[in-house]
């Protein structure tokens, strides 16, 4: 059965309060389930529409519309490497290959000890320092292949 | 060259904080203001000309006067969804100056008479969405938010929105949507937002580095806000200069600056022994320059409109002779493909079809008759939407196929696949 | 009113009036899918573009205020030009394979594709994959290939069955409709969202694939499943009825229908039906044709009379028959048989007033108020207690049911057929067999009655509206009227030229008759 914490619960509860209409909590709270979860499984669908009283489709509408929420388990370590066109003029793209090879995964794919999952995704808003790799919440920029090695490996991957 | 109106102290980390902002000046145009007739605000805004710095340039005095003259709740929304690819000047005026976005939204929010505000912050940006929430949390514990602000009667209150990834929601209607929790989709027009925007009610939404402005108008006046820039262009902009420059970032320079003396001076220009080969002016949905018109633009509306591009967010994405078209075109095309909304067919499919022509015409499996299906294509994606997401994906690829068509052709006529699987045969 | 020029000509239209509204009322052709008269205006599909002069760029119909003097323009180049190739953004990603579609002959992508489609299309690349055979819920299946996303499905569910079981998921051109793991599209409207579906995306488990619906013919009717009277038509050939879908009347039912009525064309078919008379009692039947049973009933209920006086006989009517029936058979017992024992049979009276607050209701008969109406008007209102008491009593020798046509609705068909069996003989007019009366006690007249849809009639629905309906087609020739059983027990023939035949007959086809999984 899927369930958020106590705590987690409570946190949705206020957000739905927050807001002018209830539904503006659907982004908090799927948010919410990925911060305790790592990642939105199909049934926190049905478990937040309970929660929340709002349509389940609905909320599933706005899981599947946004790209921040990860529709599948990603590694602890989510790479997430801009290949936009700032980022692949100065070598994004190739950053991302070489990340893939040192770490032996393929995109989008978790690394066999769940340490490292590597994506290529549209712009972070990091031209004028890329290329760059968003790692979790954080940004890292003006990255080298061996730079960005050197900092995952030091994050634990 | 460069003019730091808004960002005359952000080499001081601590304008990021309540404390140092005001130790600048923060918070002194406030006061002002709250003693000001609403719409003498807004004739102020008017008479400076300053336009929407989110990519629209739409004139922002005039936007505020859509709102209709009654008592109906109203909201402002700081459009902080930034996500233009080449665009990153909000993020560093989150990271550095939050009061300063704060206190332009008091202004604006004062002058429109609302009551309750939003800045929509796109999610990846975790750090500038840290700052501002700080920032406003700052700003409620010193009375800058809340009821009765400095005693002026004013009550208002301030959140923050996190997106969730989606480039759609930098669209205003996409961004009511998202913020309405529903999925980010752009909405029919009319109504407008500033007759029915957030939860069907009057919302006006502005750009963050606009709302900022409004403080730097309210302090100085219109007249000297006009003194910067061009007379259908005033005021500073920041402009992210990003892609083959030696200094990249983001410099502040009046409207109006030659587009060579950004690149060439502020930015140190190109890299030893390369040539400029094209510049996208206002982000990737700006149609391409070539080198030759890039060296006559003048960053300001009217002459980059006049060239057939637009200035966009300001970010300018210099192009050197390294790159090939082909391939820039069709990393732009992949991205427009893949953030169409999907609501209106004309985006939906056309962004589709456009960004798999190009892959193929990239990948070596196209005939010289695409270039002209491109186009017709394009054409066709134009003004026939909701938004402007058929258009932002339509405009560069004319403009690539069209000035850069040779290159195309050159790229179709190698045609490295088709020799291979002849090989094979 | 403002006025406006369409294609040149003048209209007058009503204020607030949107420009499609304005061509709809007009009866002027417009492509559009996404629109519906029924639900809000979601301007994505993007086809009703038109010219409004002063206007640089062209304007979608749907959601364009007309204001007066406005002079629109639909049949210009440029409108056409546009037009066709937002047609053709619809067809990039959508199958060409018409011939094994389901909705080919009644497609939206069809229709306008052969009227303005781009004959030489020039989308080379790969279509996008998408899942195909989609269980929605009981009664509708999706392909997503063939959805052009213009939402009337999920603006359904939102808007007037308030379900919320639909969403289109995804984005840009991977999005599909859908539903949530577990949450089925099973509402009693789910099959209105087949209906407004332009294309072949949504079809009903009931009706996909078993008929080609070119070879159907339609009629207008009234929907026999409840008070409401919903406006339909009925699709059918000779082999019977296929399927019934709502036909438009604000002031009944507006654009919809509930699945519920949609199920009562199954019962009007051959194979469900009562085909010739019966005479007799548990275990010895004799058949007969429908006239003699009904002569040799009439018969009977003459001799009783003669014998017992007309407080020997009763009738017992339920609302499922047309007024015009209602009148005749009054006629032959009131007038003729000078009986005044008439009933008024109410099948479930605790639900009758029951209301889901769209379009079904409770009472599961379509005439209620017909035959109320009736009733008063002859001046027999008999109570029920009476009824009950004279057959307890033994004083009824003869009971006439004109018995429910759609007996799934009667939950007190045993009940009441046993309380009708005191008598000793029990006439009874039934369109399908029954279960209940194959096990009577007394001598039992079974007289086959024809359906709504072979008869020409009215309906008296919930709001007392008369609602007059044509006769669609005869599947049991030999079945009887009320009005027909009527003048045979007056004992007068039927004119058996004038009478409907049917059109032809079963054909034995298991292919389409017999129904495999889905």
């Amino acid at each position: 059965m899927f369930t958020l914490s106590p705590e987690g619960q409570e946190f949705v509860k206020k957000e739905l309060k927050r807001y002018e209409t209830p539904y503006s909590a659907i982004i908090p709270a799927l948010y919410r389930v990925q911060k305790e979860h790592g990642w939105v499984p199909p049934e926190a669908v049905d478990y937040l529409s309970e929660l929340m009283q709002l349509p389940a489709a609905h909320i599933k509408e706005v899981l599947s519309f946004y790209t921040m929420f990860n529709k599948k388990p990603v590694g602890h370590l989510h790479v997430q490497v801009c290949t936009n066109i700032s980022c692949s003029m100065n070598g994004g793209r190739e950053l991302a290959d070489a990340l893939c090879k040192a770490f032996k995964v393929n995109y989008d794919e978790i690394s066999p000890d769940k340490k490292i999952t590597i994506s290529r995704v549209e712009c972070l808003g990091s031209c004028g320092t890329a290329p760059m790799m968003q790692v979790n919440d954080k940004y890292y920029e003006n990255l080298t292949p061996e730079t960005a090695i050197q900092k995952l490996k030091e994050l634990g991957a | 060259m460069q003019t730091k109106l808004l960002t005359e102290h952000y080499d001081k980390p601590e304008f990021q904080t309540l404390e140092g902002y005001k130790k600048y000046g923060g918070y002194s145009v406030l006061p002002k203001a709250l003693k000001m007739d609403p719409k003498a605000i807004i004739e102020e805004v008017k008479a400076s000309g300053l336009r929407g710095r989110g990519g629209a340039g739409f004139p922002t005095g005039t936007k505020w006067s859509f709102l209709p003259a009654n008592g109906e709740p109203r909201y402002l929304l700081c459009n902080a969804d930034e996500g233009e690819p080449g665009t990153f000047k909000d993020r560093l005026m989150m990271e550095r100056a939050p009061h300063q976005l704060i206190e332009g939204m008091l202004i604006s929010a004062f002058a429109i008479g609302s009551k309750k505000s939003y800045i929509y912050i796109r999610g990846e940006y975790n750090y500038p969405t840290e700052c501002v929430r700080k920032a406003i949390d700052e700003a409620y514990k010193a009375g800058y938010l809340g009821k009765n602000i400095l005693g002026s009667g004013f009550d208002h209150d301030m959140d923050v929105y996190s997106g969730a990834g989606a480039y759609i929601c930098g669209e205003e209607t996409g961004m009511i949507s998202s913020l309405e929790g529903l999925k980010g989709q752009p909405k029919l027009k009319p109504p407008f937002p500033a007759v029915q925007g957030y939860l069907r009610k009057p919302t006006i939404v502005n750009n963050v580095e606009t709302l900022a402005a409004v403080k730097y108008i309210i302090r100085d006046g219109a007249a000297a806000y006009r003194k910067y820039g061009t007379e259908k262009s005033p005021g500073t902009k920041l402009f992210s200069v990003s892609g083959n420059v030696m200094k990249p970032g983001n410099y502040e320079v009046p409207l109006g600056t030659p587009l060579k003396d950004i690149i060439f001076d502020l930015c140190g220009g190109l890299k030893p022994g390369r040539k400029l080969k094209a510049v996208i002016p206002g982000g990737s949905s700006a149609p391409v320059l070539t080198a030759d018109e890039a060296m006559r633009a003048t960053m300001d509306y009217e002459c980059l409109a006049q060239m057939g591009s637009m200035l966009g967010s300001g970010a300018i994405i210099v192009i050197d002779d390294s790159n090939s078209m082909v391939d820039l075109l069709d990393v732009i095309m992949h991205f427009y493909h893949h953030e169409s909304c999907g609501q209106c067919t004309p985006c939906r499919e056309g962004t589709g079809w456009l960004s798999k022509i190009v892959h193929r015409i990239h990948h070596g499996r196209a005939e010289a008759k695409d270039l002209d299906l491109i186009k017709k294509v394009s054409e066709q994606m134009m003004g026939k939407t909701i938004c402007a997401l058929s258009d932002a994906a339509a405009m560069p690829a004319i403009s690539f196929v069209t000035k850069f068509r040779d290159e195309f052709e050159r790229h179709i006529e190698r045609n490295p696949s088709r020799t291979q699987e002849e090989a094979h045969a | 009113m403002p006025k406006i020029k369409i294609n040149g000509k003048e209209y007058e239209v009503p204020q607030g009036s949107t420009v499609m509204q304005a061509f709809h009322e007009a009866g002027i052709s417009i492509a559009h899918y996404c629109w519906h008269p029924g639900l809000s205006v979601a301007g994505v599909c993007r086809l009703c573009m038109v010219q409004i002069e002063g206007m640089p760029k062209l304007q979608i119909a749907c959601n364009t205020e007309v204001k007066d003097g406005m002079v629109i323009n639909n049949t210009s180049d440029v409108v056409k030009e546009t037009v066709k190739w937002i047609l053709d953004f619809h067809l990039i990603n959508h199958p060409l394979d018409c011939p094994i579609c389901d909705q080919a002959g009644e497609c939206g992508l069809q229709d306008h594709y052969m009227e303005f489609g781009a004959y030489n299309p020039e989308m080379a690349e790969d279509k996008v994959k998408k899942s195909k055979v989609v269980d929605l819920g009981p009664t509708v299946v999706l392909d997503s290939e063939r959805c052009i996303l213009c939402a009337r499905c999920v603006r359904f569910t939102d808007e007037v069955s308030k379900t919320h079981e639909l969403g289109i998921f995804n984005r840009g051109d991977r999005s599909e409709i859908g539903i949530v793991d577990g949450k089925p599209l099973n509402n009693n409207y789910s099959l209105n969202t087949v209906d407004i579906c332009p294309v072949g995306a949504l079809t009903s488990k009931d009706f996909r694939f078993r008929q080609r619906v070119w070879y159907l013919k339609e009629a207008d009717s009234i929907c026999p499943g409840c008070s409401t009277g919903c406006n339909v038509k009925v699709h059918y050939n000779e082999e019977g009825l296929w399927r019934i879908k709502p036909r438009v009347n604000m002031e009944v039912n507006g654009h919809w229908m509930c699945d519920v009525g949609r199920s009562t064309y199954k019962y009007v078919n051959i194979k469900n039906r009562l085909l010739s008379g019966r005479v007799g009692r548990r275990d010895s039947w004799k058949e007969m044709s429908p006239a003699s049973t009904a002569r040799m009933a009439g018969l009977k209920l003459k001799e009783i009379v003669e014998a017992h006086g007309p407080d020997s006989v009763a009738l017992v009517l339920t609302g499922q028959y047309t007024n015009e029936e209602y009148k005749d058979l009054l006629v032959y017992f009131v007038t003729g048989l000078k009986s005044k024992n008439v009933y008024h049979w109410i099948n479930n009276p605790e639900k009758i007033n029951d209301f889901d607050g769209l379009l079904f209701r409770g009472d599961r008969n379509p005439n209620t108020k017909g035959v109320e109406a009736a009733l008063k008007r002859a001046g027999v209102q008999g109570k029920w207690e009476d009824l009950q008491a004279a057959l307890s009593g033994g004083k009824i020798k003869a009971v006439v049911v004109a018995g429910p046509e759609d007996q799934s609705v009667f939950p007190d068909m045993e009940e009441k057929h046993a309380m009708f069996s005191q008598a000793e003989n029990l006439i009874w007019f039934t369109a399908c067999p029954s279960a209940v009366l194959e096990k009577s006690g007394c001598e039992t007249f079974q007289i086959p009655v024809k359906t709504h849809a072979e008869k020409a009639g009215t309906f008296t629905n919930y709001q007392g509206r008369e609602q007059k309906f044509p006769l669609v087609t005869t599947i049991v020739p030999q079945a009887l009227t009320l009005s027909e059983v009527a003048e045979i027990f007056s004992g007068k023939e039927l004119n058996w030229n004038l009478r409907p035949k049917s059109l032809g007959g079963t054909k034995n086809n298991y292919a389409t008759t017999e129904r495999g999984a889905l």
